[in-house]
Protein backbone atom coordinates (compact mmCIF):
# COMPACT_ATOMS: atom_id res chain seq x y z
CA UNK A 1 0.00 0.00 0.00
CA UNK A 2 2.86 2.35 0.78
CA UNK A 3 4.65 1.34 -2.47
CA UNK A 4 0.88 2.45 -4.35
CA UNK A 5 0.94 5.58 -2.45
CA UNK A 6 4.41 6.32 -3.52
CA UNK A 7 4.04 5.64 -7.36
CA UNK A 8 1.02 7.83 -7.14
CA UNK A 9 2.68 10.81 -5.91
CA UNK A 10 5.41 10.12 -8.26
CA UNK A 11 2.41 9.85 -11.17
CA UNK A 12 1.40 13.06 -9.84
CA UNK A 13 4.55 15.13 -10.30
CA UNK A 14 4.63 13.75 -13.64
CA UNK A 15 1.22 15.55 -14.61
CA UNK A 16 2.04 18.47 -12.62
CA UNK A 17 4.98 18.87 -14.99
CA UNK A 18 3.03 18.54 -17.91
CA UNK A 19 0.46 21.22 -16.87
CA UNK A 20 3.67 23.39 -16.29
CA UNK A 21 5.33 22.17 -19.87
CA UNK A 22 1.96 22.08 -21.90
CA UNK A 23 -0.50 24.13 -20.88
CA UNK A 24 -0.19 27.90 -22.91
CA UNK A 25 -1.74 29.53 -19.80
CA UNK A 26 0.30 30.94 -17.14
CA UNK A 27 -1.90 30.58 -14.45
CA UNK A 28 -2.59 26.84 -15.23
CA UNK A 29 0.57 27.11 -15.57
CA UNK A 30 1.26 28.18 -11.78
CA UNK A 31 -0.93 26.16 -10.27
CA UNK A 32 0.78 23.16 -11.76
CA UNK A 33 4.02 24.36 -10.71
CA UNK A 34 2.27 24.48 -7.05
CA UNK A 35 1.19 21.09 -7.11
CA UNK A 36 4.73 19.76 -8.30
CA UNK A 37 6.10 21.55 -5.08
CA UNK A 38 3.85 20.30 -2.89
CA UNK A 39 3.80 16.72 -4.09
CA UNK A 40 8.03 16.92 -4.18
CA UNK A 41 7.97 18.16 -0.54
CA UNK A 42 5.52 15.32 0.44
CA UNK A 43 7.80 13.20 -1.77
CA UNK A 44 10.86 14.09 0.73
CA UNK A 45 8.51 14.03 3.60
CA UNK A 46 7.92 10.36 2.80
CA UNK A 47 11.56 9.77 2.25
CA UNK A 48 12.08 10.24 6.34
CA UNK A 49 8.73 8.60 7.64
CA UNK A 50 8.88 5.63 9.86
CA UNK A 51 6.30 2.94 10.27
CA UNK A 52 4.05 2.85 12.97
CA UNK A 53 4.41 0.04 15.37
CA UNK A 54 1.84 -1.54 17.49
CA UNK A 55 4.26 -1.14 20.20
CA UNK A 56 4.59 2.66 20.12
CA UNK A 57 1.64 3.54 22.21
CA UNK A 58 3.55 6.90 23.22
CA UNK A 59 4.22 9.96 20.70
CA UNK A 60 7.40 10.66 19.61
CA UNK A 61 7.79 13.73 22.46
CA UNK A 62 9.78 13.98 25.35
CA UNK A 63 7.52 14.02 28.65
CA UNK A 64 10.29 15.58 30.87
CA UNK A 65 12.50 18.62 30.49
CA UNK A 66 15.15 17.29 32.49
CA UNK A 67 14.88 13.95 30.53
CA UNK A 68 17.18 10.88 31.44
CA UNK A 69 19.30 9.27 29.04
CA UNK A 70 17.31 6.24 28.76
CA UNK A 71 14.09 8.23 27.95
CA UNK A 72 15.89 10.29 25.20
CA UNK A 73 17.33 6.71 23.56
CA UNK A 74 12.99 5.80 23.54
CA UNK A 75 12.54 9.50 22.03
CA UNK A 76 15.16 8.57 19.48
CA UNK A 77 13.30 4.89 19.17
CA UNK A 78 9.53 6.89 18.28
CA UNK A 79 10.55 9.86 16.46
CA UNK A 80 10.70 9.56 12.73
CA UNK A 81 12.99 11.57 10.46
CA UNK A 82 13.25 15.18 11.47
CA UNK A 83 15.98 16.39 8.66
CA UNK A 84 13.71 15.85 5.44
CA UNK A 85 10.83 18.22 7.63
CA UNK A 86 13.44 20.60 8.52
CA UNK A 87 13.98 20.97 4.34
CA UNK A 88 10.69 20.92 3.89
CA UNK A 89 9.98 23.91 5.73
CA UNK A 90 12.96 25.73 3.86
CA UNK A 91 11.40 24.60 0.56
CA UNK A 92 8.04 25.52 1.33
CA UNK A 93 9.00 28.89 2.87
CA UNK A 94 11.16 29.82 -0.81
CA UNK A 95 8.18 28.34 -2.42
CA UNK A 96 5.87 31.18 -1.48
CA UNK A 97 8.32 33.57 -1.63
CA UNK A 98 8.98 32.53 -5.09
CA UNK A 99 5.48 32.44 -5.93
CA UNK A 100 4.74 35.52 -4.54
CA UNK A 101 6.87 36.72 -7.21
CA UNK A 102 5.59 34.92 -9.84
CA UNK A 103 2.19 35.95 -9.51
CA UNK A 104 3.30 39.56 -9.71
CA UNK A 105 4.95 38.75 -12.73
CA UNK A 106 1.73 37.39 -14.05
CA UNK A 107 -0.42 40.25 -13.03
CA UNK A 108 2.24 42.29 -14.57
CA UNK A 109 1.97 40.21 -17.97
CA UNK A 110 -1.92 40.46 -17.66
CA UNK A 111 -1.86 44.22 -17.71
CA UNK A 112 0.70 44.85 -19.89
CA UNK A 113 -1.14 42.41 -22.81
CA UNK A 114 -4.26 41.81 -21.47
CA UNK A 115 -3.93 37.59 -21.85
CA UNK A 116 -2.28 35.32 -19.72
CA UNK A 117 -2.04 33.06 -22.94
CA UNK A 118 1.45 32.02 -23.66
CA UNK A 119 0.76 31.67 -27.31
CA UNK A 120 -1.24 34.94 -27.91
CA UNK A 121 1.61 36.91 -26.15
CA UNK A 122 4.48 35.70 -28.41
CA UNK A 123 1.70 36.09 -31.18
CA UNK A 124 1.43 39.48 -29.94
CA UNK A 125 5.19 40.14 -29.87
CA UNK A 126 5.60 39.26 -33.16
CA UNK A 127 3.58 41.02 -34.95
CA UNK A 128 5.10 43.84 -32.53
CA UNK A 129 8.76 42.76 -33.95
CA UNK A 130 7.26 42.88 -37.30
CA UNK A 131 5.72 45.81 -37.41
CA UNK A 132 8.51 48.05 -36.03
CA UNK A 133 10.98 46.32 -38.75
CA UNK A 134 8.72 47.12 -41.53
CA UNK B 1 -3.93 12.41 -31.52
CA UNK B 2 -1.28 14.91 -32.40
CA UNK B 3 2.16 14.20 -32.41
CA UNK B 4 2.14 16.25 -29.70
CA UNK B 5 0.41 14.66 -27.31
CA UNK B 6 1.68 11.32 -27.94
CA UNK B 7 5.42 12.85 -27.52
CA UNK B 8 3.67 14.27 -23.34
CA UNK B 9 2.57 10.45 -22.52
CA UNK B 10 5.64 9.38 -23.31
CA UNK B 11 7.66 12.89 -21.47
CA UNK B 12 5.40 11.67 -18.36
CA UNK B 13 5.85 7.86 -18.26
CA UNK B 14 9.33 8.76 -18.76
CA UNK B 15 9.24 11.31 -15.43
CA UNK B 16 7.73 8.55 -13.81
CA UNK B 17 10.07 6.07 -14.40
CA UNK B 18 13.06 7.74 -14.18
CA UNK B 19 11.49 8.52 -9.88
CA UNK B 20 10.42 5.25 -9.81
CA UNK B 21 12.89 2.67 -10.57
CA UNK B 22 15.32 4.30 -8.36
CA UNK B 23 12.42 4.20 -5.77
CA UNK B 24 11.92 0.31 -6.38
CA UNK B 25 15.72 -0.28 -6.22
CA UNK B 26 16.43 0.68 -2.94
CA UNK B 27 17.58 4.74 -3.18
CA UNK B 28 15.30 6.02 -0.23
CA UNK B 29 15.83 2.38 1.83
CA UNK B 30 13.28 -0.03 2.54
CA UNK B 31 9.79 0.98 1.82
CA UNK B 32 7.70 1.16 3.88
CA UNK B 33 10.61 2.44 5.79
CA UNK B 34 11.31 0.93 9.29
CA UNK B 35 14.09 2.28 10.63
CA UNK B 36 15.72 5.62 10.91
CA UNK B 37 19.50 6.74 9.17
CA UNK B 38 22.11 6.61 11.65
CA UNK B 39 22.45 10.87 11.16
CA UNK B 40 18.92 11.02 11.79
CA UNK B 41 18.72 9.04 15.19
CA UNK B 42 22.04 11.31 16.47
CA UNK B 43 20.32 14.72 15.61
CA UNK B 44 17.38 13.21 17.84
CA UNK B 45 19.34 11.95 20.33
CA UNK B 46 22.04 15.34 20.50
CA UNK B 47 19.87 17.84 19.74
CA UNK B 48 18.35 18.14 23.51
CA UNK B 49 20.91 16.22 25.59
CA UNK B 50 21.87 18.16 28.69
CA UNK B 51 24.72 15.29 29.63
CA UNK B 52 26.67 16.84 26.32
CA UNK B 53 26.67 20.19 26.06
CA UNK B 54 28.97 20.49 23.98
CA UNK B 55 27.10 18.97 20.70
CA UNK B 56 23.35 19.96 22.02
CA UNK B 57 21.41 22.80 20.45
CA UNK B 58 19.30 23.38 23.73
CA UNK B 59 15.84 23.32 21.93
CA UNK B 60 13.52 19.83 22.36
CA UNK B 61 12.23 20.44 18.98
CA UNK B 62 14.31 18.95 16.72
CA UNK B 63 13.12 20.66 13.71
CA UNK B 64 13.43 24.38 15.02
CA UNK B 65 17.06 23.17 16.22
CA UNK B 66 18.32 21.97 12.47
CA UNK B 67 16.40 24.74 11.04
CA UNK B 68 18.26 27.16 13.45
CA UNK B 69 20.68 25.67 15.27
CA UNK B 70 22.95 22.67 13.31
CA UNK B 71 21.77 24.17 9.63
CA UNK B 72 21.58 27.94 10.95
CA UNK B 73 23.66 29.15 8.09
CA UNK B 74 21.23 27.30 5.42
CA UNK B 75 18.66 29.14 6.89
CA UNK B 76 20.24 32.55 7.04
CA UNK B 77 20.90 32.16 3.02
CA UNK B 78 17.13 30.79 2.79
CA UNK B 79 16.18 34.11 4.50
CA UNK B 80 18.09 35.74 1.93
CA UNK B 81 16.38 34.18 -0.94
CA UNK B 82 13.35 35.04 0.68
CA UNK B 83 14.39 38.90 0.84
CA UNK B 84 15.04 38.81 -2.55
CA UNK B 85 12.09 37.23 -4.35
CA UNK B 86 10.03 40.12 -2.52
CA UNK B 87 12.04 42.94 -3.05
CA UNK B 88 12.02 41.18 -6.91
CA UNK B 89 8.09 41.64 -6.66
CA UNK B 90 8.50 44.90 -5.04
CA UNK B 91 10.51 46.40 -8.15
CA UNK B 92 8.03 45.46 -10.53
CA UNK B 93 6.02 47.77 -9.21
CA UNK B 94 8.49 50.18 -7.75
CA UNK B 95 6.82 53.15 -9.53
CA UNK B 96 3.76 53.34 -7.42
CA UNK B 97 5.25 52.14 -4.43
CA UNK B 98 3.96 54.07 -1.39
CA UNK B 99 1.52 56.37 -3.51
CA UNK B 100 -2.37 56.47 -2.26
CA UNK B 101 -5.03 54.54 -4.14
CA UNK B 102 -6.80 56.44 -6.32
CA UNK B 103 -9.98 54.94 -5.80
CA UNK B 104 -11.61 56.09 -2.46
CA UNK B 105 -13.76 52.65 -0.89
CA UNK B 106 -15.17 52.55 2.24
CA UNK B 107 -14.67 48.40 2.73
CA UNK B 108 -17.71 46.43 3.73
CA UNK B 109 -20.86 46.58 5.92
CA UNK B 110 -20.35 47.43 9.66
CA UNK B 111 -21.36 43.94 10.58
CA UNK B 112 -18.41 42.46 8.87
CA UNK B 113 -16.03 44.81 9.74
CA UNK B 114 -16.84 44.10 13.55
CA UNK B 115 -16.66 40.68 13.07
CA UNK B 116 -13.42 41.02 11.34
CA UNK B 117 -11.99 43.18 14.34
CA UNK B 118 -12.13 40.19 16.84
CA UNK B 119 -11.26 37.43 14.01
CA UNK B 120 -7.86 39.93 13.50
CA UNK B 121 -6.90 39.74 17.09
CA UNK B 122 -6.88 36.05 17.43
CA UNK B 123 -5.57 35.62 14.26
CA UNK B 124 -2.30 37.81 15.69
CA UNK B 125 -2.20 35.92 18.73
CA UNK B 126 -2.34 32.48 17.09
CA UNK B 127 0.54 33.47 14.86
CA UNK B 128 2.23 35.42 17.35
CA UNK B 129 2.02 31.76 19.97
CA UNK B 130 3.01 30.08 16.62
CA UNK B 131 6.56 32.26 17.00
CA UNK B 132 7.01 31.94 20.55
CA UNK B 133 6.79 28.30 20.88
CA UNK B 134 8.93 27.58 18.32
CA UNK B 135 11.51 26.44 20.31
CA UNK B 136 9.15 23.77 21.88
CA UNK B 137 6.22 22.53 19.85
CA UNK B 138 6.25 22.64 15.77
CA UNK B 139 6.40 26.09 14.35
CA UNK B 140 8.50 28.84 14.41
CA UNK B 141 9.49 32.09 12.52
CA UNK B 142 8.38 31.69 9.57
CA UNK B 143 5.34 29.72 10.10
CA UNK B 144 3.89 32.00 12.67
CA UNK B 145 4.94 34.52 10.51
CA UNK B 146 3.05 33.03 7.41
CA UNK B 147 -0.01 33.07 9.96
CA UNK B 148 0.09 36.43 11.05
CA UNK B 149 0.40 37.71 7.57
CA UNK B 150 -3.53 36.65 6.67
CA UNK B 151 -4.23 39.29 9.55
CA UNK B 152 -3.35 42.67 6.77
CA UNK B 153 -4.42 40.48 4.12
CA UNK B 154 -7.89 40.32 5.66
CA UNK B 155 -7.64 43.81 7.10
CA UNK B 156 -6.82 45.37 3.28
CA UNK B 157 -9.90 43.53 1.72
CA UNK B 158 -12.51 44.04 4.91
CA UNK B 159 -11.58 47.89 5.52
CA UNK B 160 -10.17 49.15 2.50
CA UNK B 161 -7.40 50.41 1.06
CA UNK B 162 -9.02 54.44 2.34
CA UNK B 163 -8.27 52.68 5.92
CA UNK B 164 -4.30 52.01 5.25
CA UNK B 165 -3.81 55.14 3.31
CA UNK B 166 -5.18 57.59 5.80
CA UNK B 167 -4.05 55.18 8.74
CA UNK B 168 -0.06 56.15 10.45
CA UNK B 169 1.28 53.01 9.05
CA UNK B 170 2.74 53.27 5.46
CA UNK B 171 4.57 51.33 3.07
CA UNK B 172 7.88 52.88 4.46
CA UNK B 173 7.15 51.85 7.96
CA UNK B 174 6.75 48.27 6.83
CA UNK B 175 10.14 48.15 5.13
CA UNK B 176 11.89 49.10 8.27
CA UNK B 177 10.85 46.67 10.46
CA UNK B 178 11.35 44.46 7.99
CA UNK B 179 15.06 45.69 7.42
CA UNK B 180 15.36 45.69 11.23
CA UNK B 181 14.10 42.11 11.93
CA UNK B 182 16.37 41.20 8.83
CA UNK B 183 19.12 43.03 10.68
CA UNK B 184 18.41 41.27 13.43
CA UNK B 185 18.79 37.69 12.42
CA UNK B 186 21.93 38.56 11.16
CA UNK B 187 23.46 40.49 14.29
CA UNK B 188 21.72 38.47 17.20
CA UNK B 189 23.99 35.58 16.38
CA UNK B 190 26.98 37.20 16.15
CA UNK B 191 26.73 38.66 20.22
CA UNK B 192 28.14 35.01 21.24
CA UNK B 193 30.87 34.95 19.43
CA UNK B 194 33.23 37.00 22.08
CA UNK B 195 31.11 34.57 24.76
CA UNK B 196 30.65 30.88 25.06
CA UNK B 197 28.89 29.30 21.40
CA UNK B 198 29.25 29.79 18.27
CA UNK B 199 27.64 31.71 15.18
CA UNK B 200 24.24 29.94 15.06
CA UNK B 201 25.08 27.64 17.70
CA UNK B 202 23.78 26.79 21.11
CA UNK B 203 26.88 24.62 21.59
CA UNK B 204 29.60 25.36 24.57
CA UNK B 205 33.14 26.17 23.48
CA UNK B 206 35.05 23.19 25.68
CA UNK B 207 37.98 25.41 26.13
CA UNK B 208 38.13 26.07 30.04
CA UNK B 209 38.79 29.96 29.62
CA UNK B 210 35.41 30.08 28.49
CA UNK B 211 33.68 27.84 31.32
CA UNK B 212 33.78 31.09 34.01
CA UNK B 213 30.37 32.94 34.68
CA UNK B 214 31.08 35.97 32.91
CA UNK B 215 30.93 34.35 29.26
CA UNK B 216 27.22 34.61 29.11
CA UNK B 217 25.29 32.21 26.39
CA UNK B 218 21.65 32.91 25.63
CA UNK B 219 19.70 31.54 28.37
CA UNK B 220 18.56 27.44 27.73
CA UNK B 221 15.80 27.77 30.06
CA UNK B 222 14.03 30.33 31.72
CA UNK B 223 12.64 29.33 35.05
CA UNK B 224 12.50 25.80 33.68
CA UNK B 225 10.66 26.36 30.38
CA UNK B 226 13.32 25.40 27.70
CA UNK B 227 14.00 28.49 25.80
CA UNK B 228 16.51 26.74 23.28
CA UNK B 229 19.14 29.82 23.80
CA UNK B 230 19.30 31.21 20.11
CA UNK B 231 16.53 29.70 18.61
CA UNK B 232 14.09 32.06 19.94
CA UNK B 233 15.67 34.80 19.08
CA UNK B 234 15.98 33.94 15.49
CA UNK B 235 12.16 33.02 15.73
CA UNK B 236 10.75 36.61 17.07
CA UNK B 237 13.02 38.26 14.76
CA UNK B 238 12.01 35.83 11.50
CA UNK B 239 8.62 36.06 12.78
CA UNK B 240 8.45 39.97 11.64
CA UNK B 241 10.39 39.16 8.89
CA UNK B 242 8.22 37.20 7.44
CA UNK B 243 5.06 39.07 8.21
CA UNK B 244 6.16 42.09 7.09
CA UNK B 245 7.18 40.85 3.96
CA UNK B 246 4.30 39.07 2.75
CA UNK B 247 1.91 42.57 4.29
CA UNK B 248 4.39 44.10 1.95
CA UNK B 249 3.81 42.39 -1.54
CA UNK B 250 -0.17 41.88 -1.25
CA UNK B 251 -0.34 45.74 0.33
CA UNK B 252 1.46 45.94 -3.94
CA UNK B 253 -0.69 43.33 -5.54
CA UNK B 254 -4.01 44.87 -4.07
CA UNK B 255 -3.66 47.88 -5.43
CA UNK B 256 -6.49 48.90 -7.84
CA UNK B 257 -6.15 48.16 -11.40
CA UNK B 258 -5.62 51.95 -12.67
CA UNK B 259 -2.91 52.65 -10.63
CA UNK B 260 -1.53 49.26 -11.43
CA UNK B 261 -0.96 50.10 -14.75
CA UNK B 262 0.88 53.28 -14.49
CA UNK B 263 3.75 51.09 -13.80
CA UNK B 264 3.23 50.17 -17.39
CA UNK B 265 3.02 53.45 -19.06
CA UNK B 266 5.05 54.44 -21.97
CA UNK B 267 6.40 50.25 -22.59
CA UNK B 268 4.46 50.23 -25.55
CA UNK B 269 7.21 50.23 -27.89
CA UNK B 270 9.47 47.22 -27.22
CA UNK B 271 8.48 44.27 -24.84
Amino acid sequence: MFLVATISLYINIAVSMYGVIAKPNLVKKFIALTIVQDSINLMVIMMGYKLWREVLIQPPILLNWNPTPEALREFVNKAVDPLPQALVLTAIVIGLAVNIFLVSAILHLYRHFNTVNMDEISKIKREMIVGETA
Amino acid sequence: MKVRNIFFVLLMIFVVLVISIPTLLGAFGTIPPEHLRSIAKQYLFLSYNPYNKSLWSASPEVVAAIVWDYRGLDTLYETMVFYTAIIGALMLYSEILGSKDVIGGKGLSFIVKRGTAIVLLAILAVGISTVLHGMITPGGGFQGGAIMAVAPIVALIVFSRTFLDKSKLTYAHFISIRSLALLGVILAPLIPLISNAFIFQNQAKSLPIFQSPIFFTYPSTIIDVPMGGLIAILNIFEGIAVFSAFALAFMILLYSEELSRKPLEGEDIGY
